[in-house]
């Protein structure tokens, strides 16, 4: 038995320096975390992201190694993915010197269903030993995790039971191989929205934000507080909507939402409550310096 | 002196001599783990040889033999070693005050608290705090810290470890005027160092650990505090038999008790919240059923009330039931700002 020696954790770059700087420089390795938003927040633009920007060598804030990404939602956007690849190179020419496209080191899987999960969990270990690319796997990216659970189980104890078990199971399946490769996790969930009094059990606040708002409305993240326990750190992508009509709206005119949104820390170990506004173009995710 | 003038059995003896230890004096820098190791036998029947070989030496044998020959301890004794028993802080003054000077040493305590509330923080904070040196008030001691989450993050140890530093300096200069700096100040890299780290990824390991945590700190003697941050989270998966669960979690806490009596040590442990249903409606509680609540001596509870975090003792043979409001600040756990504010105003 010997105590570990305490080296800084490395963190995969998100891409842009104003969310590195709010993540204290990306998601940290050996660790897993959480991005919790609705539909059309920009959680898969950022998982997207993540998975280019792992390749990046250390000096640029990468962890140099490929990236494992398990997809629960179907289709996978693999146009959207090929038009990142396209400007990520082009943004990084001097790395991608050669011919490699960055998309050979993305490897995609889908996961239909929980068992197809716990089933294929086990077998990672293998894969990551004898990773087929040059660079070996360093962050996987699991999108999204609420989309199996939300679907496959009822709303009775016996099943929430069931259910919060896998849940450490999984979560202990993750920080284990997240341990043993030193890997980067990055989970995605829902969010639902919040019903009833602030006393419920679906109003007991975690973390820093006292209450999570998006599109105006109240939520919280979907998979309850047992899955809360289970991650190390939780991020929350918010929008808002602001309606900006433009054009002549009577004919041929067009309504151009403009949407704010913004990545919010809810709660981490190593960094303090803090956001910062995004914005999603063609060539990714990043930062507003505001 | 001869290895032969001892009062050992002709095996041991012959193993000691065919290791190479003829005379008492060849025994003396040894540690019995080490001794263990080159006889192949047990380490407790190392520490035996020791025993035997050096009778008067070392405290702890001499308080052995002394608690076995009186039997016991008269409840003044005790009252007079609680005096003496150190605390650790928590940096919080409010949260030491309602503690009674922190967390005590010899004692169980158990934190719990919603995801995000600051366990971890309080965890590397008390890791950290462990190691103020006695002349600032302190323990001088080590910590041992097993991770079980994966949550420990060793720039935040470090940011809340330059903080430490930064206060001590700051008390030292205080209390002694013009103290002479440079010959006993620490480093923030001392504090890290100070810090046996023990990552636990399946509850098979979390208890191997606990198990041969008694050998490790009979080694390291200066630990002083041991935070097992979370105690819950192997335990919430693959149990269907809850009654061995219990049974597992029964042993470890006894084995937890015994380290803190022996070493005179902090035990913190952390605790995950759960609902519970209580006539039909959800309630709060912490985790691993209602016979877990019986293992620990000290038990906190972390929540929210507003925008503030706050600590409540639910359980505790000798303190009373209190609240005290905490923050978690870039600097570590400190006192809310809201209750500094009213001090202000006072």
């Amino acid at each position: 038995m010997k105590p570990d020696t305490l080296l800084p954790a490395n963190k995969c770059t998100t891409g842009c320096p104003i969310l590195d700087q709010c993540l204290a420089g990306g998601i940290p390795c050996n660790s897993v975390t959480e991005i919790v938003a609705e539909s059309g927040s920009g959680k898969t633009q950022l998982c997207l992201q993540l998975s280019l920007c792992a390749q990046l060598p250390t000096s640029l804030g990468g962890l140099s190694s490929s990236c494992l990404y398990l997809h629960t939602e179907f289709p996978f956007p693999f146009r959207r993915l090929r038009q990142l690849s396209v400007s990520f190179r082009s943004l990084y020419g001097q790395v991608f010197v050669d011919s490699s496209d960055p998309c050979d080191n993305v490897f995609v899987h889908s996961l239909p269903s929980v068992d197809e999960l716990l089933d294929i969990l086990p077998k990672l270990e293998s894969f990551l030993v004898k990773s087929k690319s040059q660079l070996p796997v360093g962050l996987i990216v699991i999108d999204s995790i609420a989309a199996l659970f939300r679907s496959e189980f009822e709303n009775t104890p016996g099943d929430l039971k069931k259910r919060s078990s896998l849940f450490f199971k999984i979560s202990g399946m993750l920080k284990m191989l997240a341990r043993k490769f030193n890997l980067a996790v990055a989970v995605t969930n829902q969010v639902v929205d919040f019903v009833g009094s602030d006393n419920g059990v679906n109003g007991v606040r975690i973390g820093n934000l006292g209450c999570l708002y998006s599109s105006g409305r109240r939520v919280c993240p979907a998979l309850g507080l047992a899955w809360a326990n289970c991650v190390n750190s939780r991020l929350f992508l918010s929008r808002e909507d602001n309606g900006v009509i433009e054009g002549d709206v009577g004919e041929g005119g067009f309504v151009c939402r403009e949407t704010k949104r913004r990545l919010h820390v809810v709660f981490a170990p190593h960094l303090p409550p803090s956001s910062c506004e995004f914005v999603i173009r063609s060539d990714g995710v990043s930062g507003v310096d505001r | 002196m001869d290895i032969s003038t001892l009062p050992l059995s002709a095996t041991v003896r012959g193993k000691l001599i065919s290791a190479g230890y003829t005379s008492i004096s060849s025994l003396a820098s040894i540690s019995s783990s080490d001794l263990a190791r080159d006889l192949n036998l047990l380490d407790s029947e190392a520490r035996e040889i020791l025993k035997v070989a050096f009778p008067v030496n070392g405290m702890d044998k001499v308080e052995g033999s002394h608690s076995i020959v009186s039997g016991a301890k008269n409840a003044w004794d005790m009252l007079h070693e609680d005096e003496f028993l150190t605390r650790i802080t928590t940096s919080s003054a409010d949260l030491d005050n309602i503690l009674r000077g922190g967390i005590s040493c010899k004692e169980v305590t158990e934190i719990g608290g919603v995801p995000g509330i600051g366990k971890t923080q309080l965890g590397i904070q008390l890791a950290v705090n462990v190691q103020i040196p006695s002349h600032c008030g302190g323990l001088g001691g080590k910590a041992v810290y097993i991770d079980t989450e994966g949550s420990f993050m060793v720039e935040r140890a470090l940011q809340i470890a330059e903080a430490c530093v930064e206060d001590m300096s700051e008390y030292s200069e205080f209390v002694h005027k013009g103290f002479q700096a440079g010959q006993e100040t620490m480093q923030s890299k001392d504090i890290l160092r100070n810090i046996y780290y023990f990552r636990a990824c399946t509850y098979t390991e979390q208890i191997a650990l606990i198990n041969h945590l008694g050998s490790f700190i009979s080694e390291h003697k200066d630990v002083k505090i041991v935070i097992i941050d979370s105690v819950t989270f192997h335990f919430r998966q693959d149990f269907d038999d809850l009654a061995l669960r219990t049974r597992v979690l029964g042993g470890m806490a006894l084995k937890l008790m015994k380290l803190a009596k022996e070493f005179c040590l902090a035990v913190v442990l952390m605790n995950q919240v759960t609902t519970k249903v209580v006539e039909g409606s959800f309630q709060l509680s912490l985790a691993l059923g209602d016979s877990w609540s019986h293992a620990c001596t000290n038990r906190v509870i972390l929540y929210w009330n507003g925008n503030e975090r706050y600590a409540y003792i639910d359980k505790a043979p000798s303190l009373k039931p209190a609240t005290a409001a905490y923050s978690v600040t870039r600097r570590g756990i400190r006192n809310s700002e809201s209750s500094c504010k009213r001090n202000k105003m006072m």
